[in-house]
């Protein structure tokens, strides 16, 4: 069954878009970027509403788009699943009309129990005779699911399927959508800028960034230190320090910067993305650092591997589920995460004195498209 | 009833122009266009002779004429307007958008200026005139003539309405049809007609009630001739001249046409889930 492949060049007005893919079945792959990266141009040129300008489209082991042998099968004969953040269902049609919709036969006894099937996988059962309108906005976006897979589609395009519900929700069709994709194994391609939707659900991530793949992989790492700046801010790194690199330190494959008074041990080769030899001596420079990756002391630890130990103050506690995010000033503002019990068992309140302590290699370089302003 | 129905007047959240002078407009509004309504169904009845004058001659074959040369005028319109309209919808280029602000001039223009204009093109004299001779076509003064000034000055009223129509139904949904297995055309019957419905027949309502009182472009294109150009309003006009009865027939029967086509109007066009697109 399907393997959908195949790269792809776009150009709209100005933006230029260039895509590449290979999703196994029962895969998900997940596009991650910005609004204006050309995530939805993506989805939209593989199933054929927008015309590459050059590229090479196969779903399901079928060639669908080949520029160099000029064939473009058009959109209705693509066999390709596409779901929008509206979910567009059809208004006229009651659920059991809108699952049916693509159906050759809808009025066969085949199609009725396909209805059937999709209505009772979905949790649609008793449903069916209801407008789409009458539906909550899960339900909704079930039936645009069945509707989807009841024309057994070769590849399916989620288009921020969840970005109109609300994290509860969102949640629980996650797991659906990963049970449903257990049960008939279709390759998938989800669009997202959520990044706890790209964790939850992508086998792999490509990061997409103004219309180009600047980064891809494995979702945790891909997404845990991300090298672009804007990624880094979407993927909500928590910490983004500007520094300036005081020295070098090849050997160790380390560098010592500064920036705000403080005084940082960061990896040299830290950007995944650079093939040069990192940055230059006074080069301005963005550090990023996740705040589950900071640690809390109360007092200076010693006989530590951590190369970043930084005294501070607290500035403000604040829930953050499943735990909180503590918010130090240690000459530059810093947050770090901490769990219920750590809080309550160290007495974290804001005015304590505390140590931030973390490893080199959690801190990473962050390139920013503009240039950072100087740290002093 | 009338107390509560004016507590519920003086309700009406708004400026004083909707408390104090709102309703004493819509009185006097509501008097104007009643008053001669009623009194020519009141003199119709007592004329009597109802029935007699519907089944004159002069009334018969003008009511017949109009039912076919306003079909023939919308099934036209219906053919040729439906396309363009879908394409004004949908194209947003300059030269469409120029061409979309012009439609509705006939609808603004005087009908007997229509009349006069299509004299100039299509007439004896007229621009397409010599063209029109040497294949043997005579248009002016002929029941085609009649259906030309039908379409002329209806089909804006249905491509207008049809153009918001098909606007209202977003792109994406014929996307997702076709990613669904449906094809262009099966997307356009299936989903967007259906969808555009409500916005179509009004707008065929329209036009159609249009087409039937067509007077001035048809007069001055095609004439008044019995069992050819003259159409009903041609016929009440010329039988209040001789027969009273005839024409007080004729009236209410358009009368009664148009309120049929108000209520159907409004029964037709508002499915369940209207303002769900």
């Amino acid at each position: 069954m399907p393997v959908s492949k195949g790269w792809l060049k776009c150009r709209v007005g100005g933006f230029s878009l260039e895509a590449d893919w290979h999703i196994e079945e029962g895969e998900v792959l997940v596009l991650f970027g910005p609004s204006g990266a050309g995530k939805t141009t993506t989805l939209r040129a593989i199933a054929g509403l927008v015309r590459p300008e050059e590229g090479r489209v196969e779903l399901g082991g079928r060639v669908v788009y080949d520029s160099a042998v000029h064939i473009s099968v058009p959109v209705h004969r693509r066999q390709v699943g596409y779901l929008t953040q509206q979910y567009h269902l059809f208004p006229h049609l009651n659920v059991a009309g809108n699952i049916a919709y693509g159906l050759p036969d809808r009025r066969q006894p085949d199609a009725r129990g396909k209805v059937e099937r999709l209505a009772k996988m979905l949790r649609l059962e008793g449903l069916e005779d209801r407008y789409t309108w009458q539906l909550s906005g899960g339900q909704q976006q079930r039936v645009a699911l069945a509707r989807a897979l009841a024309t057994t589609p070769q590849l399916l395009l989620l288009d921020e399927p969840f970005a109109s519900l609300d994290n509860e929700l969102r949640r629980e069709l996650r797991r659906e959508l990963r049970a449903m994709l257990v049960e008939s194994p279709i390759p998938v391609l989800l669009v997202t800028h959520d990044r706890e939707e790209a964790l939850a659900l992508g086998d792999s991530v490509q990061v997409i960034d103004d219309g180009r793949i600047v980064d891809q992989g494995e979702p945790l790492q891909v997404l845990g230190q991300p090298g672009r700046g804007r990624v880094a801010r979407l993927a909500g790194v928590e910490n983004l320090l500007m520094m300036t690199v005081e020295s070098r330190n090849p050997r160790d494959g380390t560098m010592i910067c500064t920036g705000g008074g403080v005084k940082l041990e960061v990896p040299l080769d830290a950007a995944p993305s650079d093939q040069s030899d990192g940055p230059r001596q006074r080069e301005n420079i963005t550090v990023g650092i996740r705040s589950s990756d900071i640690i809390l002391a109360s007092e200076e630890p010693r006989g530590t591997s951590a190369r970043n130990r930084l005294p501070g103050t607290v500035t403000t506690v604040d829930p953050r589920p499943p735990g909180y995010e503590v918010t130090l000033d240690c000459g530059v503002p810093l947050k770090a995460q901490v769990t219920g019990a750590a809080m309550s068992e160290m007495g974290i309140r804001p005015g304590q004195n505390i140590w931030a302590v973390f490893k080199a290699s959690s801190c990473f370089l962050v390139q920013e498209e503009m240039p950072p302003p100087p740290a002093d | 009833m009338m107390g509560a129905s004016l507590a519920r007047l003086r309700g009406i959240p708004g400026l004083p122009v909707a408390g104090i002078f709102g309703p004493a407009a819509t009185v006097i509004y509501l008097l104007f266009i009643g008053l001669p309504v009623l009194a020519l169904l009141i003199r119709a009845a007592q004329h009597g002779n109802f029935l007699t004058g519907l089944v004159g001659d002069l009334a018969l074959t003008a009511l017949r004429l109009s039912l076919i040369t306003s079909s023939i005028s919308m099934g036209i319109i219906l053919l040729v307007g439906t396309p363009f309209a879908y394409l004004l919808a949908r194209n947003t280029s300059w030269i469409l958008r120029i061409v979309d602000s012009l439609i509705e001039l006939p609808i603004v223009l005087p009908p007997v200026v229509a009349g006069v204009a299509m004299l100039m093109a299509f007439g004896r004299q007229g621009v397409l005139g010599p063209v029109l001779e040497t294949l043997g076509i005579g248009l002016p003064f002929t029941t085609g003539a009649v259906v030309f000034a039908q379409i002329f000055v209806a089909a804006p009223f249905y491509i207008r309405s049809a153009k918001l129509g098909f606007q209202s139904v977003a792109r994406d949904y014929e996307d997702i049809s076709q990613t669904l297995g449906i094809s262009p055309w099966g997307t356009f019957w299936r989903l967007t007609v259906p969808l555009a419905a409500p916005s179509l027949l009004t707008g065929f309502a329209l036009a159609w009630a249009r087409s039937l009182s067509e007077f001035g472009a048809t007069i001055m294109f095609a004439g008044n001739l019995m069992g050819k150009t003259q159409t009903m309003p041609l016929a009440i006009m010329t039988a209040m001249e001789s027969s009273l009865d005839s024409a007080l027939a004729l009236s209410v029967l358009l009368l009664a046409g148009s309120v049929t086509i108000l209520i159907g109007l409004g029964l037709a066009t508002r499915p369940k889930w209207q303002n769900r697109l």
